[in-house]
């Protein structure tokens, strides 16, 4: 093969290395090379990287472009894939001393790199499309792309349906507008709609999708312990010791958890069972990148037997030799759990072997859902997504930073992005009101315009702050305020701070793998100290929380309406089921169980209603916001509601006796619109596309704002908005989020149809076996509607009064 | 709406959150910041410039079905000393029927400048009946009616956390929220209010729909 590839170096390379070429890796490079766009579709391992890069190595190695200029870039969703992918290529090049400079551009590159880059920029870039966007808005953007020839962009298929996605998209487009020759080489796993995710990559029509087909298949199984899966809970603890050893029988493991929390949690447990002494760290998102940074090494060198991590480890980086992944808690995608299990026998041609450990009853229903849609390779639907119009604004201003454009230039550019392709010209000129002056029919800004046309008559900011500015805001992803922990001078890593609101002093709890006495704020940093407590007393915070993708929920449905499949349960979840069918019934695959119930909560009389709809946690959240509101109306008095993927429970002070009053049809029409307005939902999607529109600013220079602080004020600002200008486009924005973000309000609809006249309504005298998980999990969430909040104050100062005797 | 008993006088506080003083056909309100959301338009950042509309629509709304002769505004009626120039046209003639139709008091507060706000005659303090009318609360033992801090209190139960915009009444103090569309709100938790706290404390929280009366201790300061 070297003989066709003609990379000598690299073939070198291989030899010594005792690798060869797989025939993808030729392939995409003879499709390169006759002018193709290529998507290499591919399970993990297999070099899928080096085949990426394969095309811009020959042409940088046998056509000598070696100029000081910008030859390949490569765009990741994650900054760590692109240190990674930097070492693994760093290598064969400097080991044959290839004068081939590559370079990484993140969030975390020092200012120093990057004005070096500026000036000398490396042959082959690895960023970020955060970073990515950066570039493009600087001034001489326009020459410093100009030579590109290869763009590569890992891991595709997670940025398809994702802000995120829209910007590079836009990005994307851009650049081909400077140098319309650049080939594209997308690299992705294995996913369900490969059109779409082609389509993502280029518009081109010489292009192909390059579907590399597994030659092994996983090994999955479930874990088998002879403890009790717990009624419900997250955490697995009943299984840490047949987890350990696992561990202990593998040399190196990942434990794959959901949650931060649960990462805590378990790697806390581990370390109480570790008898042998084995090393086992934590990895997530949470921690300061040098603690993450060290086990990540750790890990390459195998000086590590275990990881804890959570969603932080799961794209394709290969640190070091994984042989076993665990996966606790339902993984809740077929597809996320894939490219987990991927991480294990990170070869092509070897069986990866994974181990799945559910936290609680209806978890080890998802769990053999899920091994039975990988066995009947059922992969989860990567939907297409509208470009959004915040996105656009950001960018509409970003190109204005880099260069003046004309308006209709701009527009045929946009559309060219696959998401945008629909855009009118009406709405791309609304977003380019917006970004002159927020786009009000009140023409109140006018004077401070960011951009206005100048004397060419071309669109140009209107002074250089707006760039400053502008480079402050950029990215998709708003995330809630953090706060430092700090330990002594050492930093330990971030926590939300709502986290730290619900502390008091002295209250000690997890973190980053010790248990922690919480003292104070200072300075935005919350101040920690080392204790002897062993167990925390605050159980540690949620976040990250993954819902249940629809292809699981549905097998999830069929598992447990047909008795047959039964009698491969373990015998406590077939207890539990027939303990179901004989108190009460169990679902059916097309009607709906209700169940109503009395109560004892918090000392008071409270009426239970269960819905066992199956429909996800999403359309469960949904429709407990339109029941609520219907129960408001009668007069039941809902008091709050807990959805989950499989139910939803909602409470009330007084009894539903008539089920189908709150739940039929008309639950969609009335209250739909009116719903919508009205979940924090709503407003917390208007702050976002506030955030990303640059209508709010993230930070603004010398003035420290905190998270909070924004919250507030963007949900005054909403309000205000949503009374004057009820169309503006940020309230559209966050209209569709919300819709988009919930459920595809058809799916709810069809539900609704279906159940009509199919509600098995039982009415019992208390808690049934099904309901006690869902019980279990109240006081995780509660609706934030104003009415509730009337009755809440009113209970609690009627309370208050009858504890001082008043009342 | 609730009742106060302050020095002897009778106060009353409306959800809205403006206190009321019928005896003398006052009413008091505090921290107006007109033209907050146009302050930010020089950053770059375009906020609904619809705020000061809705404020003062809010207080003629309020205020029309009561017999009321005169007004205080205790400081900060202003977001800053350009407020009035950026303006529009329907705000203008908003803000004229105010004080066309009452008498304004105008107390000075600390975004205001003096001499350099209109034709607006600022005063330092106000004193009706021994009861003085001042932006921002002293450490004396007057009795004073006072703005500045957005007071909000958070009230917790095992299910959730609710934060309103409150009255603080304490002895010889009343601190009143935040009327303006656009302010935000300073936990009574914070240390700055601690010398105007005390057990005997009562906190009126006020919500859409109604007003709730608690005592310090209720609430954990």
């Amino acid at each position: 093969m070297s003989d066709i590839l003609k990379i000598e170096p690299i073939d070198n390379w291989l030899k010594k290395n005792n690798w060869s070429f797989y025939n993808h890796q030729v392939e995409t490079l003879k499709l390169s090379e006759n002018g193709f766009d290529v998507l290499l579709v591919a399970p993990t391992g297999g070099g899928k990287t080096l085949a990426g890069f394969l095309p811009s190595l020959n042409d940088l190695i046998n056509n000598n472009s070696k100029k000081n200029k910008l030859h390949t870039l490569y765009i990741s969703p994650l900054k760590a894939l692109t240190i990674d992918v930097h070492r693994n290529l760093t290598s064969p090049i400097e080991d044959q001393g290839l004068d081939i400079r590559v370079e990484t551009r993140t969030g975390d590159t020092s200012a120093y790199k990057k004005n070096r880059q500026k000036i000398l920029p490396p042959h082959m870039l690895m960023t970020t499309p955060e970073s990515l966007a950066l570039l493009l808005s600087n001034k001489e953007s326009k020459n410093y792309f100009k030579d590109l020839k290869y763009l590569i962009i890992d891991e595709i298929h997670v940025l398809v349906n994702s802000k995120r996605g829209d910007l590079l998209s836009l990005n994307l487009s851009r650049i081909h507008s400077i140098s319309p020759d650049c080939k594209r080489i997308g690299l992705s796993a294995t996913v369900k709609n490969k059109e779409t995710v082609l389509k993502f990559l280029t518009s081109k029509n010489k292009a192909k999708i390059l579907n590399v087909k597994e030659t092994s298949f996983p090994k999955i199984e479930i874990l088998e312990t002879k403890t009790r899966v717990p009624w419900s809970g997250h955490m697995a603890s009943y299984a840490i010791k047949d987890i350990y050893q696992k561990i202990q029988k593998s040399s190196l493991t990942i434990v794959f958890v959901n949650t931060r929390a649960q990462a805590e949690l378990v790697f806390n447990k581990l370390w109480q069972e570790n008898d042998n002494n084995l090393r086992i760290a934590i990895h997530h998102g949470s921690l300061e990148k040098e603690i993450r940074r060290k086990v990540e090494n750790l890990m390459s060198l195998g000086k590590i037997d275990c990881v804890v991590a959570t969603s932080s480890l799961d794209l394709g980086i290969d640190w070091g030799d994984v042989d076993l992944v665990i996966q606790i808690g339902s993984p809740k995608g077929i597809s996320r759990f894939l490219q987990r299990i991927g991480r294990s026998n990170h070869k092509f041609d070897e069986p990866s072997n994974a181990i799945l450990v559910p936290s609680n009853r209806f978890e080890y229903l998802e769990c053999l859902s899920a091994i039975h849609s990988i066995q009947n390779k059922l992969l989860d639907e990567t939907r297409d997504k509208k470009g959004s119009l915040d996105v656009l604004a950001q960018h509409v201003l970003g190109v204005a930073c880099s260069e003046p454009f004309q308006v209709d230039d701009l527009y045929n550019q946009v559309i060219n992005a696959w998401p945008y392709r629909n855009l009118t010209k009406t709405k791309f000129l609304e977003v380019v009101e917006f970004v002159k002056n927020g786009g009000y029919s009140l023409k109140h800004y006018e004077q401070y315009s960011k951009i206005g046309l100048n004397k060419d008559k071309l669109y140009a900011i209107n002074n250089k702050s707006v760039r400053n500015r502008y480079k402050l805001n950029v990215g998709t992803i708003v995330e809630s305020y953090m706060l430092k922990v700090k330990l002594g001078n050492k930093t330990l890593g971030q926590v939300e701070e709502w986290f730290i609101e619900g502390l008091n002093e002295g209250d000690t709890f997890l973190f980053g793998g010790r248990v922690l006495e919480y003292q104070t704020i200072s300075n935005n940093n919350i101040i920690v100290k080392s204790t002897s407590h062993t167990h925390p007393k605050i159980p540690s915070y949620a976040g990250g929380r993954l819902p249940l993708s629809t292809e699981l929920s549905i097998e999830v449905r069929k598992l447990l309406s047909k008795k047959q499949f039964w009698k491969n349960f373990p015998n406590q979840i077939n207890e539990w089921l027939k303990l179901q069918s004989k108190f009460s019934n169990l679902p059916s695959l097309n009607g709906l169980l209700v169940e109503t119930f009395p109560r004892l909560m918090s000392g008071k009389q409270r009426f239970f209603l269960i819905c066992y709809t199956f429909e996800g946690r999403n359309a469960n959240q949904t429709l407990g916001f339109l029941m609520s509101k219907k129960m408001l109306r009668i007069g039941y008095k809902p008091i709050s509601f807990v959805a989950t993927d499989y139910a939803l429970a909602i409470w009330s002070m007084n009894e539903v006796k008539d089920v189908n009053s709150v739940l039929n049809e008309d639950l969609m029409l009335d209250d739909l619109y009116e719903w919508l307005e009205e979940t924090p939902l709503l407003k917390k999607n208007f702050r976002d596309a506030a955030i990303i529109s640059g209508l709010i600013e993230r930070s603004i220079p010398g003035q420290k704002k905190t998270g909070k602080q924004v919250l507030f004020n963007s949900d005054l600002i909403f309000n205000v908005l949503k009374k004057h200008e009820p169309k503006h486009l940020l309230l559209e924005v966050a209209r569709e989020d919300s819709y988009r973000g919930l459920i595809d309000l058809d799916r709810l609809s069809e539900f609704l149809k279906r159940i009509e006249k199919n509600i098995t309504h039982k009415k019992l005298d208390r808690i049934s076996p099904l309901a006690v998980p869902l019980i279990l999990e109240i006081n995780r969430q509660t609706i934030n509607k104003s009415e509730m909040e009337e009755y809440f104050l009113e209970e609690l100062e009627n309370e208050m009064l009858s504890e001082v005797g008043l009342n | 709406m609730k009742v106060i008993n302050f020095n002897n006088h009778k106060f009353q506080i409306s959800k809205e959150g403006i206190l009321f003083w019928f005896d003398k056909q006052i009413a008091i309100i505090a921290d107006l910041h007109l033209e907050k959301g146009s302050s930010f338009g020089h950053s770059g950042q375009f906020l609904p410039p619809y705020d000061s509309e809705e404020t003062l629509k809010k207080i003629l709304n309020t205020i029309k079905d009561h017999k009321i002769k005169k007004i205080i505004l205790l400081g900060d009626t202003f977001h800053d000393k350009n407020a009035i120039s950026r303006m529009s046209k329907k705000v203008i003639i908003l803000f004229r029927s105010l004080i066309e139709k009452y008498e304004v008091i105008f107390i000075l507060g600390n975004h205001e400048s003096k001499f350099e706000i209109g034709q607006i005659n600022f005063l330092n303090e106000y004193v009706i009946d021994d009861i003085h009318f001042i932006h921002e609360a002293l450490q004396t033992s007057v009795f004073q009616i006072s703005g500045h801090f957005h007071p909000v209190a958070t009230v917790k139960s095992n299910i959730k956390k609710i934060t309103a915009k409150c009255l603080l009444h304490t002895n010889n103090h009343i601190i009143l929220p935040s009327f303006g569309q656009y302010t935000g709100g300073l936990n009574i938790t914070n240390p700055v209010l601690k010398p105007f706290l005390n057990n005997e404390s009562k906190i009126y929280m006020l919500t859409k729909k109604s007003i709730y009366k608690f005592t310090s201790k209720e609430i954990e300061i």
